[in-house]
């Protein structure tokens, strides 16, 4: 029995005119405590859809989603998303905000800022503790936004394009360190992007989306070994035969 | 000295209008050459120089400040206390909000001087003092009339009301969402997250509602039943046709708005620099 499953789950809307629109369609995956799951798909096939569904925020409209021995039912402690968009809480500076739910869980000062402060290190914002979000670049609030989500430590961590709104260099060098902490703390990571680089360089496997209704197309395994070198072969190859299927989506 | 020179050289484009505008009241007073009518710049600034001396026979202009600063205070923090908590909570209750927002647009767009005359049938002219059962004393308290405190609270009650819900129905999704999936429950939720990200507009909100009241208390100060304020004063120099202390009056009047409004501001920008940064 798998830890993460996903089974036969369908997501519809209605629309404006009662239009009924499918977002997802019998999609089933299982995923291994410690894995590391990337979905590519185009922008609008229902990637975010499918993470707010696994984190609880909203309910499928059939099939069903467990996490351990427990079906997801909504938001709960088993699991927490960071969200494309910069989420963290605007009036509170990086130590309150990556000690969040330390605060909240009554977790004395002391230890709070200890291991909050393993966390800063950790995601390399040592010296900006005291700083508020909007005095943060772009990559450094993604980064404390994962580090939020860490110090909450869910078993599933859900990223929806955490990397998406920065540079390459500062992408790849984040990707690299992501990968470093996912190896220390063993999460099971779901990780959603359009960028198949992304995908191919972190994931232990891939997961192709189609749009309209959003399905699963193609699950790749990746075995390549890490560290992995996008210049070699093998990634290579595996970085066309995903573009590939994305385009036959496509057409 | 050179702390004046600094300032004024810091502050040298803000002070070109003021000082054009002194200067323009300067020459008309030499122009009309009649003091009933435009009196000096002089004849009425000097005035700021002698805060004991009596005006008119109705005592200094310390104690009008003082009567219409603590009417406003106390109506204010009246409307405060009752708008603030019914904001907040219509703000999360989507029924109790349908319900009062009917009669809140009616209310909203009356201006408080209307209902003056209805305060004076109603509460007549009796003071804070006679609630107490105090027939008639020159304490303070006989000078805070009810009908001021219900115009007063009538004025800053709105702006407060409508910021805090709209601060409050505004928090962004993401916020909440965040939050809760970091294992925030409803209460935590309200003063971590709501709260916080509602609190700039709730700060809007007491800065516009105090300027109102401000506004407003010296407009019923004019009227029947006021004995001090300085709208009483400047009223009583109408009628004794001394221009110089009206115009004082009137100055007074604004340098204490901008005083109290930018006090709110200064809380405001303390507060809520984030808000400012964030887009």
């Amino acid at each position: 029995m798998s830890f993460l499953i996903i089974d036969k789950v369908n997501k519809v809307y209605t629309g404006k005119t009662n239009e009924e629109i499918v977002a997802l369609q019998d999609i089933s995956l299982s995923c291994e405590q410690g894995e590391f799951i990337t979905i590519v798909g185009s922008t609008g096939c229902g990637k975010t859809t499918l993470l707010r569904l696994i984190a609880g925020l909203e309910q499928p409209s059939s099939g069903t989603i467990t996490i351990g021995e427990n079906a997801v039912t909504g938001i709960n402690e088993e699991v927490t998303l960071v969200f494309q968009q910069y989420s963290l809480f605007p009036w509170y500076n990086v130590l309150d905000n990556i000690g969040f739910s330390l605060e909240l869980k009554g977790v004395d000062k002391h230890e709070r800022i200890e291991r909050v402060q393993k966390l800063i290190s950790l995601v390399g914002l040592t010296g900006f503790e005291k700083s508020f979000p909007y005095e943060l670049s772009g990559g450094m609030q993604q980064r404390a936004a994962i580090a939020r989500a860490l110090a909450y430590n869910p078993k599933v961590l859900l990223l929806d394009e955490p990397f998406g709104a920065l540079d390459e260099r500062t992408r790849h060098r984040l990707q690299e360190e992501f990968l470093a902490i996912w190896e220390r703390e063993k999460k099971t990571i779901i990780l959603v992007t359009h960028n198949i680089d992304e995908a191919v360089f972190l994931g232990t496997r891939i997961f192709i989306m189609r749009d309209r209704p959003g399905k699963i197309e193609e699950e790749v395994l990746i075995q390549l070994a890490r560290p992995r070198s996008r210049q070699s072969k093998e990634f290579t190859d595996l970085h066309l035969h995903v573009r590939e299927t994305l385009e036959n989506i496509l057409e | 000295m050179k702390t004046v020179f600094n300032f004024c050289k810091k502050h040298a484009v803000s002070l070109i209008l003021p000082l054009c505008i002194i200067l323009f009241w300067e020459v008309a007073a030499k122009v009309v050459d009649n003091r009933a009518l435009v009196p000096t710049v002089e004849s009425v600034l000097k005035r700021f120089f002698h805060p004991f001396a009596d005006l008119l026979g109705i005592g200094n202009y310390l104690h009008h400040i003082f009567a219409s600063a603590f009417r406003v205070i106390i109506g204010f923090c009246m409307a405060v206390v009752i708008a603030m908590p019914l904001g907040l909570i219509s703000g999360r209750v989507p029924i109790l909000s349908r319900m009062i927002n009917p009669v809140i647009e009616f209310l909203r767009p009356i201006c408080p001087i209307a209902w003056i005359p209805f305060a004076l049938v109603i509460f007549k002219t009796y003071s804070v003092a006679n609630l107490f059962g105090v027939q008639y004393t020159r304490s303070i308290f006989g000078d805070i009339q009810i009908g001021m405190l219900f115009v007063i609270f009538y004025g800053g009650f709105f702006p407060i009301f409508v910021n805090t819900v709209y601060g409050v129905t505004s928090a962004k999704n993401i916020y909440i969402e965040s939050a809760q999936l970091l294992g925030c429950g409803k209460r935590q939720l309200f003063k971590r997250v709501i709260l916080p990200s509602a609190l700039p507009s709730i700060l809007t909100g007491l800065r516009i509602g105090l300027g109102n009241s401000w506004m407003v208390i010296i407009a019923a100060e004019m009227l029947p039943g006021s004995e001090a304020g300085l709208g009483h004063l400047i009223m009583y120099a109408y009628e004794l046709a001394d221009m110089d202390i009206m115009i004082f009056s009137v100055i007074l009047v604004g340098i204490i708005g901008s005083l109290l409004s930018h006090g709110v501001k200064l809380i405001e920008n303390k507060t809520s620099t984030w808000q400012a940064k964030e887009r």
